[in-house]
């Protein structure tokens, strides 16, 4: 009875079953990506609620109290003497470079289906994004005053 | 399309999925469902599912079980009440460990509630035994079936309608069905044949039940010889709403909800003053009936009751009974916080059915000859364990405990028994049925449409065959229907194609609704006596003599009820009396 | 009380139509009708070949989810005077967005199904039931997970969810819902299982938090509140 039961079954499959394969392109549910997902969700969160202080600051200083006109380099020059606002500034540059590649990411992963596609897209926002992290963070760190007098 | 299983279960609703289950393992099985299992009309019920668990009072088997039997007046097979009261017990646990999410006690158990009809020590007063999940327990039911349906791997046909039924040697061997998405019809060769395809309120105009409830397996089952029976006895549902028939379950009354005239008498004293709103279901429909007709009704027709649950308080309607109030306001814009809620009696379950013994193997005649391999359970079923009239929250009881029997018995045959060939030409009757139906679509002369013909069929069992019956009414009513089913020979079809063409579908329901109309009028017309729901105002007395007796309908071969025949009903511990509540 | 309603409706005929398109027809209906009556009354007396699913015409099996002015509703469950019908405005019906149409109305519903399937929609319990009494649940724990309890399967959350619209992989809200119907029932051992599928890449993260789910589901189950709940477990109880 057992045998002819698996026989039938494999003969005359669900209907159902058949659309299966359709639904997963890549054959089978998509590999897990471990805690992946749920930490891009997170920092998400984390990293929005961050950037909304830092960009609120960030607007506040080179915006109200200071019209563009008094922002020169001599403005920077002060500025960056504090270390504070040296890492105020690449907190700021790294979490908002983060937290926009991630929508980008996701926003690839929701409308690029084909698997060549989609590794390329990330894979070049990755590229662009790590080398405007990089340009950025060289600046902030490795920026030295120089003597305005001479300029004058 | 050829397809072997060693059994097929046709309906995927309560009955057919607790069948399917017990098959798993034992027997290569299918599923045939013309929706989809989700979709079936299990999940429409509402107020509960009653078991002697004795939660929160005493309770024992034996007084549901008397109470099944007086509630059914007396026309219950005994030892199938039997059966369901001490069966009811198991398969409700057996749901609970499956998953089922019942409302619960304080200390964690299952909670009870009181419902229309159960009552404690032989009927002193109401008692707390049916187990509820809010006002969705079919739905949860029917969730939790098919969710263990899906964990076992039974194969599902959705979406296919069942043309016939294939008898060989004496033996059922398989049913053909229509695969609605690609019109194409299917063989399905099987050992064991199971049907739990439901009802046919759809023969009346105000019904509770889905569109889909067209008696489908029933005329199947009586085309291909099988009698029906006790097909009069169709109960209405007291409390629809108005107009539209849509169910507010009876748990409204049995949380404290109660029916009120238009003087806002609460008239149900009047004729039950012990169970008063919760007397059973038969009755408190010909209460409402009688109210109107003596001019107590309410509205501009004068045609409508209310259904009272404001005075319960807002936490106990959002807690209890929040799916039914839902409805009041979606469809008659009405606030049950606040007003009653206008209700009339709607169509809404077959007691009679395809007759089965006590395992839901389908017999074939007043001596219980058992045609092999073929099963019936649920509504479409009539062991017969509803009698005359079901009580609230049996129906739920039915589908479990006697689907589970079904599919035991089912498997157990499989196991025991080789292959029967299939009936030379078995798709030529489904062929011929189709072919019929196509024709609708090309033959000039072929004028009459199915909605006009489905409409005076309506109207018709609405007047002639509901809470109220008599021998003219009955009598006009054979003849009506003789002449619907002429004009069904002349069906028109608009739609000529093949792929979901639910035109044609209609068309099949339409022709099953027939068939099952012509034998309940039959019935009724030939039970000179009131019994349960079948009330007749020219023989007003029950007659235990004559008629303590169930009805086989038997189909002739070109359409008609050929003739009717009477089953003894099987009495062990309970000797008829009067019903009184 | 039965005024003209028109009605607009998406029609596509797999066998005759190469694109789907749209046809206008003028019903008298009460403005108390549901749009499922409006629609049988066109299917049975003016045009035969209109398909669409029905069964229990009360909102309670989901066979009819539909777009109704844009909107995923039950046409069992919205009334002509609801969408302005009987005041003269006219009322556009169309197939759910997300699914592939089979015929006019009719989508298929298999994958959707499927992805049901996969979040193991069924109790999960390694220990032996006890022998003749039921598994213990206070009212509280059963209380927590009773709105998700509510899911008819329609699938009109999930064909008003974008995420959805634009991902064939995503598990949808509906499936999620479910796992939700699981995961907090304190009868259920599967919610590790559970949580690991549905914190892969086609599971609760795919959730833009549109709340679309929310509006269409005609049973008012917070959708969206059971896909954060679920995504705070993960983050939670790890």
């Amino acid at each position: 009875m057992s045998t002819e039961t698996k026989t039938t079954q494999h003969t005359h499959p669900d209907p159902v079953a058949r659309t299966t394969r359709r639904w997963t392109r890549s054959g089978g549910r998509p590999r897990p990506t471990g805690n992946f997902e749920l930490f891009s969700w997170y920092f998400f969160r984390i990293s929005g609620i961050l950037l909304l202080f830092f960009a609120l600051i960030h607007l506040l200083i080179m915006h109200l109290l200071n019209n563009v006109d008094v922002i020169d380099y001599n403005f920077i020059v002060q500025r960056w003497a504090s270390p504070l606002w040296r890492t105020f500034d690449i907190m700021l540059l790294v979490l908002a470079l983060t937290h926009g590649l991630n929508g980008a990411r996701v926003l690839i992963y929701d409308y690029v289906h084909s698997r060549g596609w989609r590794t390329f897209a990330v894979t070049t926002l990755y590229v662009v994004g790590i080398l405007f992290i990089v340009l950025g963070a060289q600046v902030i760190l490795t920026f030295q005053p120089q003597i305005q007098s001479v300029a004058k | 399309m050829y397809h072997k299983f060693d059994a097929v279960v046709v309906g995927a609703g309560g009955a057919g999925l607790m069948a399917a289950l017990q098959l798993v393992g034992k027997a290569n099985i299918a599923c045939i469902t013309k929706l989809y299992p989700s979709r079936s009309h299990t999940g429409a019920a509402q107020g509960g599912i009653c078991a002697a668990l004795g939660n929160t009072e005493e309770d024992h088997w034996e007084w549901h079980m008397f109470d099944t039997v007086k509630g059914g007046d007396y026309l219950t097979d005994q030892d199938a009440a039997e059966v369901l009261a001490r069966d009811a017990i198991e398969r409700i646990i057996e749901m609970e460990h499956m998953g089922l999410p019942f409302n619960r006690t304080p200390e964690g158990k299952i909670d009870q509630r009181r419902f229309g009809g159960h009552t404690r020590n032989y009927g002193e007063g109401p008692v707390r035994r049916a187990c509820y999940a809010a006002d969705r327990t079919g739905h949860m039911i029917l969730q939790t079936l098919y969710q263990q349906g899906i964990k076992e791997n039974v194969t599902f046909f959705n979406e296919y309608h069942v043309m016939d039924l294939l008898i060989n040697n004496g033996r059922c061997v398989g049913v053909t069905a229509l695969e609605i998405k690609t019109g194409e019809l299917h063989t399905f060769h099987a050992k064991a044949v199971i049907f739990a395809t439901g009802g046919f309120g759809r023969a009346w105009r105000v019904t509770s039940n889905a569109h889909a409830c067209t008696g489908d397996g029933m005329a199947v089952a009586y085309r291909a010889g099988i009698p029906l029976m006790d097909m009069e006895m169709y109960q209405f549902h007291p409390t629809g709403l108005y107009r539209i028939g849509i169910l507010l379950s009876e748990a409204a009354r049995g949380e404290g909800g109660i029916l009120r005239n238009v003087n806002g008498e609460r008239f149900c004293e009047r004729y039950a003053p012990t169970l008063k709103d919760l007397a059973p279901r038969d009755m408190v429909s010909r209460f409402i009936y009688q109210e109107i007709k003596e001019g107590r009704g309410a509205g501009p027709n004068k045609d409508y009751v209310y259904l009272h649950v404001d005075h319960l308080g807002k936490e106990v309607i959002d807690a209890k009974l929040p799916d039914i109030t839902d409805f009041a306001r979606t469809y008659l814009h009405v606030e049950p916080y606040k007003e009653g809620v206008p209700i009339q009696p709607t169509a809404h379950y077959a007691m009679g059915g395809i007759p089965t013994n006590i395992d839901g193997e389908v017999i074939l005649d007043e001596k219980a000859t058992v045609l092999p391999g073929c099963y019936a359970a649920g509504e479409t079923a009539c062991v017969s364990v509803h009698g005359a009239n079901r009580l609230g929250t049996n129906s739920l009881v039915d589908l479990v405990v006697f689907g589970k029997r079904a599919g035991l018995k089912a498997a157990e045959y499989c196991q025991q028994n080789d292959w029967e060939s299939l009936p030379a030409n078995h798709e030529a009757r489904s062929k011929e049925l189709l072919g019929f139906v196509n024709a609708g679509a090309s033959d000039g002369k072929r004028t009459e449409i199915a909605g006009d013909i489905r409409k005076d069929l309506q109207n018709s069992m609405q007047d002639n065959v509901s809470i109220v019956r008599n021998e003219t009414g009955l009598t006009a009513q054979m003849g009506k229907l003789q002449e619907l089913r002429e004009r069904y020979g002349r069906l028109r079809l608009q739609d000529t194609g093949t792929k979901f063409n639910t035109e044609r579908m209609e068309a099949l329901e339409l022709g099953c609704l027939l068939e099952c109309a012509e034998a309940a009028t039959k019935g009724a017309l030939e039970r000179k006596e009131s019994r349960g729901a079948q009330f007749r105002d020219d023989f007003e007395k029950r007659d235990d003599v004559n008629f303590l007796a169930h009805t086989l309908a038997y189909r002739a071969e070109n359409g008609g009820v050929k003739e009717l025949r009477y089953k003894p009903v099987v009495i062990t511990r309970f000797e008829p009396k009067e019903r009184k509540y | 009380m039965a005024t003209q309603v028109t009605v607009k409706i998406l029609r596509y005929d797999p066998e005759k139509d190469k694109k789907a398109h749209f046809e206008t027809y003028t019903v008298e209906a009460d403005p108390l009708d549901r749009i499922l009556d409006v629609l049988n009354s066109i299917k049975w007396y003016q045009d035969g070949s209109l398909t669409y699913r029905r069964s229990c015409a009360h909102g309670v099996c989901g066979s009819d989810a539909m777009r109704i002015n844009g909107r995923n509703r039950l046409a069992c469950k919205v009334l002509v005077r609801d969408v302005g019908g009987d005041a003269g405005k006219k009322i556009q019906i169309e197939p759910m967005l997300g699914f592939r149409i089979l015929r006019d109305l009719v989508v298929d519903m298999d994958p959707f199904f499927e992805k049901y399937k996969s979040i193991k929609p069924y109790l999960i319990n390694y220990e032996d039931a006890p022998a003749s009494s039921e598994r213990y649940q206070s009212a509280e724990d059963r209380e927590i997970f009773d709105e998700t309890t509510k899911c008819i399967l329609c699938g009109a959350c999930s064909g008003s969810c974008p995420p959805y619209w634009a991902g064939p992989d995503f598990v949808g809200p509906a499936a999620i819902v479910n796992a939700h119907r699981f995961i907090f029932d304190s009868r259920d051992q599967g919610a590790a299982e559970r949580l690991s599928i549905l914190g892969e890449g086609e599971g609760v993260f795919r959730c833009r938090t549109v709340y679309n789910c929310t509006d269409a589901c005609p049973r008012n189950i917070p959708v969206t509140k059971a896909i954060e709940q679920i995504r705070r477990a993960m983050l939670y109880n790890r």
